[in-house]
């Protein structure tokens, strides 16, 4: 077998030579799948994480009306952490909300030279002890008469969980079409390579080769294939993501966009294992076919 | 041994069913005390390693040199490298093509395909050769070189099945001779001619 192991991969890489044109098509039509694939991963990855960290956030803010003293603040701010379920209310004045804001986005902006004045209101910032108890404080909250506006997260989260839902099973109804289309177009391509070589394998048959010996180069012609467009793509998703990863970091840095480079090498091995397995798959099924045909 | 008979009467056939590129519809097949049409599709490779068979048309893959060409018969046992080349090197020796051994079919001449065709059939040592129509395409000369190639085969105890037309050929050798026609074994003489 071992002698064979050679002569097998010398075999596949003439073959690969001689149709040059066929191969990089399906080389392409890999690539593209599976960068198609990732990029969706990578959709759900994001939007996952972004659910998952907006909904372990426990927070209430209630916008008060800008004319209050502050006297009548702590007693209101008192009145809140005497709610139930309150774990802890901070007064935030509209004096400090501005100058946390122009802290943190300043930077980028004059913020000074857009706005003449401060155009936040005094805020309460309570924390609740359980997510279920968000939408009940929240409520009370609207009550106090003081209080103008109650925000929490709660409808984007329901709102992002019932897209995630339908990205996830969008996402993977429209994977598996594409790789089966690929695994079809694979199939085709090695087809040809292998019916341009049908009398070969005839006289290969006819000197007394297995149906085994005749796959062989076929099948490593198929991995190559598959090795190489599942790295093309790895490659193409890498720098696009790292790119996007870069911009949004600059332009929108409050966004939890993921870039756990465990996750991301994770990912980009599936596609290139995901590319070998394609590769191998179609070039099985299309010489087993052939060679069905011929004896 | 000859088979003879005119186009048509089953000698093509026949010696397909011996190497099992086609199997009976009735009755048996017996080489070597295998029972051929009974075989597995898998175990054929194994058969044909055993029948060594020259084609009218050498059936030579194009893009490989005489040398690959012989030694792919024994690649496809798994030899090793250092055993492939020296039986190569055996066979082509006895074909008289050794200085022919890295011409790619294109380049040679139709006797010299052949004679590839029969080192290769050779190469394995097989106890039986098939030759159908060897000389088929070849001039009177040539064909007779090829004869006395089959013949020195022959004589080292491998069995030699020629299908042939070539009435002087037949005539001239001497061996026994089965006439076929309709598919149907019309004759079979020991030391016999083409013609009754």
């Amino acid at each position: 077998m071992f002698s064979n192991l050679e002569f097998f991969v010398v075999e596949a890489l003439r073959s690969f030579r001689r149709s040059t044109l066929m191969n990089l098509v399906a080389i392409g039509t890999i690539a593209v799948t599976l960068v198609i694939f990732g990029i969706f991963v990578l959709l759900m990855m994001n939007m996952g994480n972004m659910v998952g960290t907006v909904s372990s956030r426990l927070d209430i803010a209630a916008y008060v009306e800008k004319d209050i003293s502050l006297q009548s603040a702590g007693a209101i701010q008192v009145q809140i952490a005497k709610m139930a379920g309150v774990e802890k209310v901070e007064f935030i004045s509209r004096t400090e909300a501005w100058r946390k804001f122009k802290a943190d986005y300043g930077t980028r902006l004059d913020l000074d030279a857009v706005v003449q004045e401060n155009p936040l209101p005094h805020t309460f910032a309570v924390q609740v002890r359980t997510p279920e108890l968000l939408p009940s404080i929240a409520r009370r909250l609207s009550e106090i008469p003081e209080v103008a506006e109650v925000r929490y997260s709660g409808n984007l989260i329901d709102q992002m969980r019932s897209l995630l839902d339908a990205v996830r099973i969008g996402g993977a109804a429209l994977v598996m079409l594409i790789s089966f289309a690929t695994l079809l177009i694979v199939v085709n391509t090695v087809r040809l390579t292998v019916l341009a070589r049908e009398t070969d394998i005839a006289i290969m048959k006819l000197v007394g080769a297995t149906n085994t010996f005749v796959k062989w180069p076929f099948i490593i012609e198929g991995v190559l294939i598959g090795v190489l467009g599942g790295f093309i793509a790895f490659l193409v998703l890498k720098f696009a993501y790292d790119a996007v990863l870069l911009r949004i970091s600059k332009a929108l840095p409050f966004l939890p966009i993921l870039s756990d480079p465990k996750m991301l090498a994770l990912l980009y091995t599936v596609m290139v294992l995901g590319g070998t397995a394609l590769g191998m798959v179609g070039a099985y099924i299309s010489v087993s076919k052939v060679l069905k045909a011929e004896v | 041994m000859f088979i003879v008979g005119p186009s048509g009467a089953g000698k093509t056939t026949l010696m397909k069913l011996l190497y099992r590129e086609e199997s009976p519809s009735l009755g048996k097949v017996v080489v070597d005390r295998v029972n051929v049409a009974e075989l597995d599709d898998h175990q054929v490779p194994y058969l044909r390693r055993n029948i060594g068979v020259v084609f009218q048309d050498y059936k030579l893959l194009p893009k490989r040199t005489v040398y690959e060409n012989v030694a792919f018969a024994l690649r496809v046992t798994g030899a090793l490298r250092s055993t492939i080349r020296r039986k190569v090197m055996q066979s082509l020796e006895l074909v008289g093509l050794l200085r022919r051994a890295n011409a790619f079919p294109d380049e040679l001449s139709g006797g010299e395909k052949q004679r590839a065709c029969i080192a290769r059939a050779i190469v394995n040592n097989p106890p039986i050769l098939l030759a159908d129509e060897p000389t088929g395409n070849l001039d009177p000369t040539t064909s007779w070189d090829i004869v006395q190639l089959l013949d020195k085969i022959n004589k080292r105890n491998t069995t030699v099945l020629v299908a042939t037309h070539n009435k002087s050929i037949v005539d001239d050798m001497k061996r026994r001779v089965v006439a076929l026609e309709n598919g149907r074994v019309i004759r079979d003489q020991l030391l016999g001619g083409y013609d009754v």
